[in-house]
């Protein structure tokens, strides 16, 4: 498996880590949730970005000092067509996800329910972009 | 490609990653010209003897 495959799936570990919990929470229901302008529901989504930069940095150092210097090489081309491929899936389901939550969701919905509607589509975005780059490269993995 | 080189060795003379030098050795990936040229150029051969190109052959539909 090459480093940025292992960075890809590091990426997707740390997502479902942090925002697997939080979306399960948030989607139970408004339960305590409290309307704008009170921010308790941002120190939740703070507290879920914090253990997911805990978790990348921490799979970030254990890879960089597990994987030999020349698996570290800059992107070549295969891996730029990759990142191409990929972060063109991910602009087409973000751009879907905000015209949902921009045009269509202030006639139902108020409040954090479009807040974490959006933190949603990003996070789904996110979640496209690093598995289209770990299938490209199980696919094109010679053994 | 060559017995005496290794993949990573090629992929250090022209820019590419070992594991992008597999891939194009297992035919799963097609790299760019430019990249085709210099892999015929490391083992000082016409590209033609390196890379291949199998025509599929499609019926022509009338127009």
């Amino acid at each position: 498996m090459s480093y940025r495959e292992k960075i890809a799936w590091l990426s997707l570990i740390a997502m479902a880590v942090a925002y697997g919990p939080y979306f399960m929470f948030v989607g139970r229901g408004p339960g305590p949730w409290e309307p704008l302008p009170h921010l308790h529901p941002l120190g939740l989504f703070a507290l879920v970005s914090i253990v997911r930069m805990l978790v990348l940095g921490a799979g970030y150092l254990y890879l960089r000092l597990g994987s030999p210097r020349q698996e570290r090489q800059p992107l070549d081309e295969r891996d730029r067509a990759i990142e191409h491929r990929s972060l063109s899936a991910a602009y087409y389901v973000l751009i879907g996800g905000m015209i949902l939550v921009g045009c269509f969701m202030p006639f139902s919905s108020t409040g954090w329910t479009i807040v974490n509607a959006a933190i949603f589509w990003i996070v789904a975005a996110e979640v496209i972009h690093y598995s289209v780059v770990v299938a490209s490269y199980r696919v094109q993995a010679s053994s | 490609m060559n017995g005496e080189m290794s993949q990573a060795e090629l992929g250090q003379r022209i820019g590419l990653t070992r594991q992008t030098i597999a891939a194009i050795e297992a035919g799963k990936y097609s790299p760019s010209l430019e990249a085709a040229f210099r892999i015929a150029q490391v083992f000082n051969v016409p590209l033609g003897e390196v890379f291949q190109w199998e025509v599929k052959a499609t019926p022509l539909k009338a127009s």
